[in-house]
């Protein structure tokens, strides 16, 4: 009876041990919010390769170009790599075919990759940044540097590891804006940046041209709800996207970047004429309430029934974003990339950014071998023929080149990203989107939809988003 | 003292060692640590820089923080006896001898086994936004229905029918303690010309009120932590008019990374629990009825 007893009781103890070891290695969780950022956004949670989606085409053609019979020559040493990234199902299966290239080809290196959508993503991330338990290799935002890395603890700088990661196929300016504290840590991936997409078979329904200038826009406004009814809207904006094309229309304006050397450059009044000019908008019948938009029930822009169907037939969003949106979109609707609007202001207003970037964690245990992985996703010709555009138009020039050559850039996107870059021309704060500031309780959406909700005045509105963006910078 | 005769006095340990080990670790400690954090400043990528008491102090002047503990009021004084009552209601219903209960208790039931999952955002959404079946049905009747997610003023009506819809937990802990209430004094009453409603609040209700008690509590407990609902479906708008505090505390740890003032709500909700549940148990002597005792 004893032994049993003291059998029984080893054995709990024993499950409890397995038990534990195995919640040890488990994926973030995903949460169901809105993504306000550049990501292509997708719908799945979390999934671990065992589960994700087979990707034959991409494998089998990575595969032949590899060589199935590759041999590790002893220039490498066989380890496993951990991997994370956000995005959609198609960048989560090009991805998962070059991984399986870079396995062919680097027999021995063995990676795990984990991946998901955006939503609740940042919450996970951070956490394991914090904690250094991160993966080996991040994808990561921009402004995660700044965010999670000031001091250079979180990431490897990656001037130690160029011997192995081709750093020249990236034009220095580029590099640079991943330098924090004088390491760079990460690489860019591509560059984004805001732009008008609108549904052109709405407007065709409405009997008017797309929008060439603000002043068409606004009257495009009065003639949707002439002629199709008041459902209909030439365009949609979030919260974040107003306080985006606030920042657009400022710098047309005014002439000068919103945060530079760490310090606001706006006045109140400057301020408030922003917040004049977006709720003007809404007054115009140009673009929906906060609440109406609330009101559609939709977790998201793109999978809101009004976006799909053309009620709603306009968006500002990052370059990158086209074929999502353009994916979600009826059968039978033109989606087409717009045109900046010369007659905001004198000035070219408006700002790229580095849309994502890949960063090693510090905690790698194996730098080298994950610098051979990004370099081979990243500027190798059998890497970036199957990564292709999943994250943007590449900045990597062998990457670029290889793409353009083998014609497997996304038209859409290519042609937003080409419209962006030539037109911005203001640099970006990396605190601009700091959770604190961007995020769903954060001063941006108070003030854009206390705004709407006429919760507050504009010179209410602008002396908040003045407090809370001083804050921010003060930190 | 002998190894056998140790190792006989201990061997319980053992069993309980997973237990003990999950509660040292996954309790107590982050329960100790949150307390210590709460009178620092600690930020996730700053650590600590000092000690103080400005968190607690905060937490009562910030009117974000302030809405956000009126609001989780509201939400909890309007679901707990919504969802008591409705939990009774129904177990009352299902201990009668009906055809097809089993089925119904399952159907009711249902819902607390689907909680606050990513399918029913989808399906509350479906629900209640501006076109949606809810007010698709009203305006067959010739209502225009509101905003119900939209309008500040149905949005945490929306959340709080989210709680009272899964009352199917409560319901079997009912139905369990309706099955003890013994049938003689149904027959004696019924002999004495007790109608259905008299026997139920002279009978049941006193007899079950351990129970009562006992979901009462369980419920405020729940209702005051409620995380799930305005995180799936509103997240907490519109205009933080469903921004509960376990909510606030949430994005205050994990999107705005302040640890220290995140560890201080949730120290403060923690008392608030602690003083309902002090004022419910000392309330028991004035309507709790316990048989093994003597009466009250």
């Amino acid at each position: 009876m004893k032994k049993k007893q003291k059998f029984i009781a080893l054995g709990l103890a024993a499950v409890m041990a397995f038990a534990a070891a195995g919640c040890g290695n488990q994926a973030p969780e995903a949460p169901q919010t809105e993504d306000a950022q550049t990501a292509p956004e997708a719908t799945a949670d979390v999934q671990t390769e065992a589960e994700a989606p087979e990707a034959e085409a991409q494998t089998e053609t990575a595969g032949s170009e590899t060589g199935a019979a590759a041999e590790n020559d002893g220039s490498y040493e066989a380890c496993t790599l951990t991997i994370s990234w956000w995005g959609g199902d198609a960048r989560h299966e090009a991805t998962l075919a070059a991984i399986d290239a870079f396995k062919e080809k680097y027999p021995g290196i063995e990676v795990e990759a984990t991946y998901g959508a955006w939503s609740g993503w940042e919450d996970s991330m951070a956490t394991m940044f914090a904690t250094q338990t991160a993966p080996d290799i991040n994808q990561v935002n921009w402004n995660w540097l700044e965010a999670y890395s000031a001091d250079g603890s979180a990431f490897l700088d990656l001037n130690q590891v160029s011997d192995v990661f081709d750093l020249s196929q990236y034009e220095q300016s580029a590099l640079e804006q991943c330098v924090v504290a004088g390491e760079l840590q990460a690489v860019p991936v591509s560059m984004t940046g805001r732009i008008f997409y609108w549904n052109k078979s709405t407007f065709d329904k409405a009997g008017i041209e797309t929008p060439k200038t603000l002043e068409e826009l606004m009257a495009a406004g009065e003639t949707f709800k002439n002629t199709l009814g008041d459902d209909f809207y030439p365009l949609s904006l979030g919260e974040y996207d107003r306080m985006i094309l606030m920042v657009y229309y400022l710098e047309s304006v005014y002439g000068k970047a919103w945060v530079e050397n760490g310090e606001l450059q706006y006045t109140a009044e400057e301020i408030q004429k922003g917040l004049e000019f977006i709720q003007s908008l809404e007054d115009a019948h140009v673009t929906p309430s906060i609440q109406t938009i609330t009101g559609d029930g939709a977790e998201s822009l793109d999978k809101n029934p009004k976006w799909m169907n053309g009620t709603y037939a306009g968006i500002f969003e990052w370059d990158s974003s086209a074929s999502k949106f353009s994916a979600s979109l009826e059968e039978g609707q033109e989606f087409v990339v717009g045109d900046y609007l010369p007659d905001m202001g004198d000035y070219q207003g408006g700002y790229s950014k580095v849309s994502l970037g890949f960063a090693i964690s510090e905690t790698c245990e194996h730098p080298k071998e994950a610098a051979m992985l990004l370099n081979f996703l990243l500027n190798e010709d059998e890497g970036t023929t199957i990564m292709a555009s999943e994250r943007g138009i590449p900045l990597s020039k062998a990457a670029l080149a290889n793409c353009q050559a083998q014609g497997l850039l996304n038209e859409t996107v290519a042609e937003a990203n080409g419209k962006v870059l030539a037109w911005v021309d203001y640099p970006l704060d990396p605190k601009f989107e700091a959770a604190a500031l961007k995020s769903s309780d954060g001063v941006y959406y108070d003030v854009m939809a206390g705004l709407s909700y006429q919760d507050y005045s504009v010179e209410e509105a602008a002396e908040i988003l003045i407090d809370g963006i001083n804050e921010e910078l003060s930190k | 003292m002998g190894k056998k005769k140790f190792l006989k006095r201990n061997v319980g340990f053992l069993f309980i060692l997973p237990w003990l080990v999950g509660f040292l670790v996954f309790k107590l400690y982050p329960f100790a640590a949150s307390l210590y954090y709460s009178f620092t400043d600690y930020q996730l990528f700053e650590g600590i820089t000092k000690y103080t008491m400005e968190n607690y102090v905060d937490i009562f002047t910030t009117p974000k923080i302030v809405r956000a503990l009126k609001v989780t009021f509201q939400y909890s004084f309007m679901t707990v006896p919504l969802k008591l009552v409705a939990a009774l209601f129904i177990a009352y219903i299902l201990n009668f001898k009906i055809k097809g209960v089993n089925f119904f208790r399952t159907a009711y039931y249902i819902p607390s086994i689907l909680g606050g999952s990513v399918a029913i955002a989808v399906l509350w959404k479906a629900i209640f936004k501006d076109d949606g079946l809810l007010n698709t049905l009203l305006g067959f009747f010739g209502v225009n229905g509101p905003s119900w997610l939209s309008d500040p003023s149905y949005a945490l009506f929306v959340i709080c029918l989210l709680r009272v819809w899964q009352f199917g937990s409560a319901m079997v802990i009912f139905l369990a303690a309706l099955k003890g209430v013994p049938e003689e004094l149904y027959e004696a009453a019924s002999i004495e010309g007790a109608g259905k409603w008299k026997q139920f609040f002279s009978i049941t209700v006193p007899l079950i009120t351990p129970i009562i008690f006992y979901n009462l509590v369980t419920q405020i407990c729940q209702a005051f932590q409620e995380f799930n609902g305005p995180y799936i479906i509103t997240q907490g708008g519109p205009r933080n008019s469903t921004t509960l505090i376990s909510l606030l505390i949430y994005n205050s740890a994990f999107k705005n990374y302040e640890m220290g003032m995140a560890s201080a709500m949730a120290w403060v909700l923690f008392i608030i629990l602690m003083v309902f549940t002090v004022i419910a148990f000392l309330s028991q002597k004035y309507w709790v009825y316990y048989s093994d005792e003597e009466g009250r």
